[in-house]
């Protein structure tokens, strides 16, 4: 057992904290404010993006017959460190390096593959991830947009919410569903993963004005979308295990605790610069906020370690990403409580901070779901009973 | 960065599983407020495993791992302090066990009625006081450890350890490890409760009102395990700070939800869920609480001005 940090961990990050001070621009705050859906953040993180890959820091963790580096699990995660602790600056990109790539290398055609991932390694992709509905968000297998077999494809009726990054998306990762005998709205196999042009004609996509930043969510319409054929990922019948492939991938490479750490001691050096630190309430109220993103970082270790080591995945994720949701608001509270000036205009990455701290808890599905699987695979609690 | 315990870890701890085995531990057959391991204890001491971190290429870690799997049982000893203070007080091995309180050397303490030793914490300093047991009167108390205190401070054979830090820092370790030993049991403890207890024609594990909050139950037993053993491994004073403040601070959290979830059932003393809430509510005062442990933790890691 060892919680340390080898060698060529630390010279690591000290290079990826060298690297990216190196490319953030003097108003990379101000950027980071509009969100990471934004077009700003969307502008900013092509340029970004672009140059990390030529410092081999965008795509490290891919094999090396993808265009990576093999990079060991642990030197991948403490870039991922690195990168949320100035708040993400890879903007809608950051989705492409977790799990659109390694789900497209492991699901994809050749030519998906020939046609995907050459511009995830530029820097130059972006994603959004079609999968809520009105009637279908953490419940996802209850979704209803309609993928209808034709000649040489299908054609998609429906509509996507909560649709992050759609406004300046090349392509949307979409589940449908295809008419079938067996339509009950709970039949998995029905599920169908398309890769859809997001300029086909027949899609309108409709910001939604939100608490979290500017073209963070969205509204999309799909009105008899023709997606040829090649363009399915996998076969018919296999989404759900794609999905379930997806998520461990979606929800192992987010270490948001970094970013509520970081944010956190700056808040202390700015309660110094205003003498406001020598205050036990304030020292004993920070200690808390610290104590809660420590835990979360120990649990998302946890899992990662899990990983490095080569053992199967078990639903211990579920118990780190309630202590996540636990750590971003207890630093979120604290800033607000001992410097609410943060969020009348005085600290642009405070609030970009709140504004993802206030969405920890929906995004990636809401945390409660988290809680059933904990309950029910971690501690083996009896399910409950559906309502027929 | 490595959660897998060594081989010689995974030893220690198969061959204390082993040995925990081979005793007949104390079964809560009768009411009372806790049960004392002594022969456990006596095994425990004989076989090593008090001084482990005294031996070459072992430390606070491995301590930590014995001390949170000790407290797992129903029966209490006193393993903390001696296997996680003592050895970096230069202690002797055969000290023991070890009672400890914080500011005056009158107070109540855990262990005093068994114990050799009673250290205080007096802020500078730390005084070792060998205990005599004619001076120690018990406490009759709710919680699920011995306590009692000495009935005279004149003429006591007592020393001053300079070293008050290591000796806080090491106690927080300690009270951590414990803390994550006892809300593991008893977590364990009232999930099988739950799938058990039948109500309204199903478990009481299969209500989402209770399920949510045992895994958050969860949450807490496993963050405060990993934060006392990331804590025994840097020996770091914002590490063991955090360690502790963090059991403290969900100390009163998760007692309320496991005796909740179990009824009045978790109010009666033949339940034994009390042996394990009954340590935790004792714990969570120590060291002035999470308040206390959260602002050092604060102090430790960005400063006091």
């Amino acid at each position: 057992m060892e919680f340390g940090w080898a060698q060529d961990e630390r010279t690591h990050r000290e290079r990826v904290r060298a690297v990216l001070k190196g490319m953030l621009p003097p108003d990379w705050e101000t950027i980071a404010l509009h969100g990471p859906g934004s077009r700003e953040q969307t502008i900013f993180s092509k340029t970004l993006c672009a140059r990390l890959a030529q410092e081999h820091l965008l795509i490290p963790n891919w094999p090396k017959e993808f265009g990576g580096d093999d990079e060991t699990v642990w030197r991948q995660f403490i870039m991922a460190e690195e990168l949320w602790a100035i708040g993400e600056p890879r903007g809608p990109q950051y989705m492409n390096i977790n799990w659109v790539g390694p789900v497209i290398m492991r699901f994809g055609t050749r030519p998906q593959i020939d046609k995907y991932l050459a511009p995830i390694r530029a820097g130059q992709a972006i994603w959004c991830q079609g999968f809520s509905e009105p009637s279908a968000g953490s419940d996802l297998a209850a979704l209803r947009t309609r993928a209808v077999p034709v000649v040489g494809g299908y054609r998609v009726t429906g509509t996507k919410v909560w649709t992050s990054y759609a406004g300046l998306a090349d392509t949307c990762f979409l589940l449908a569903r295809i008419p079938s005998v067996n339509d009950s709205s709970q039949n998995k196999a029905a599920i169908v993963i398309l890769l859809v042009d997001m300029r086909s004609p027949g899609i309108q996509v409709k910001p939604i004005p939100s608490l979290i930043g500017d073209g963070d969510i969205h509204e999309v319409f799909f009105d008899d979308v023709f997606v040829p054929a090649e363009e399915r990922l996998g076969a018919e019948g296999q989404a759900w295990e794609i999905i379930q492939f997806l998520l461990q991938h979606e929800r192992i490479g987010i270490p948001r605790y970094e970013f509520s750490r970081r944010i956190l001691d700056r808040a202390v050096a700015k309660l110094k610069a205003i003498d406001r630190w020598s205050d036990p309430i304030v020292q004993e109220r920070a200690g808390r906020a610290l104590m809660l993103c420590e835990a979360a970082r120990m649990l998302v270790y946890r899992i990662v370690d899990d990983k490095a080591r080569g053992l199967a995945p078990d639903s211990f994720g579920s118990l780190a990403r309630w202590s996540i949701v636990q750590a971003d608001n207890g630093v979120n509270d604290f800033l607000t409580e001992f410097l609410p000036e943060g969020l009348l205009g005085d600290d642009p990455l405070q609030q970009a901070h709140h504004q993802r701290a206030i969405s920890v808890g929906v995004a990636s599905g809401a945390a409660e779901i988290q809680l059933n699987l904990a309950a029910q695979r971690w501690l083996e609690l009896p399910r409950e009973p559906r309502r027929s | 960065m490595n959660y897998g315990m060594t081989d010689d870890q995974t030893s220690i701890l198969g061959g204390l599983d082993q040995l925990i085995a081979s005793q007949a531990i104390p079964a809560p057959t009768e009411p009372r407020f806790f049960y004392y391991g002594a022969e456990l204890e006596r095994a425990v001491a004989e076989a090593g495993y008090l001084d482990i971190a005294r031996e070459e290429g072992f430390g606070a870690l491995e301590a930590a791992l014995i001390t949170e799997r000790l407290a797992r049982l129903t029966c209490v000893i006193e393993v903390a302090a001696s296997s996680i203070i003592a050895p970096a007080l230069a202690i002797p091995p055969g000290m023991r066990p070890i009672a400890l309180a914080l500011g005056d050397a009158g107070k109540p303490a855990r262990f005093l009625p068994q114990a050799r030793v009673l250290l205080v914490d007096r802020g500078t300093n730390v005084l070792l006081i060998e205990v005599d047991p004619n001076n120690v009167e018990p406490i009759d108390t709710l919680m699920a450890y011995p306590y009692g205190r000495l009935r005279s401070l004149e003429h006591l054979r007592q020393r001053v350890i300079d070293d008050a830090t290591t000796f806080r820092r090491r106690w927080r370790v300690a009270l951590a490890a414990e803390a994550a030993g006892c809300m593991a049991a008893g977590l364990a403890q009232v999930v099988e409760h739950v799938k058990a207890r039948q109500a309204f024609g199903r478990p009481l594990g299969a209500f989402q009102a209770i399920q949510h909050r045992l895994a958050m139950a969860a949450e807490t037993v496993e963050s405060a395990r990993w934060l006392a053993l990331r804590a025994a491994w840097s020996d770091s004073d914002a590490d063991a700070a955090m360690a502790a403040g963090f059991a403290q601070s969900r100390i009163a959290q998760i007692t309320y939800d496991l005796h909740q979830f179990c009824g009045a059932m978790g109010l009666t003393l033949e339940f034994p869920l009390h042996l394990w809430t009954y340590r935790l509510r004792s714990l969570a005062g120590e060291l002035g609480g999470a308040s206390m442990q959260a602002r050092s933790a604060a102090i430790a890691t960005w400063g006091s001005a």
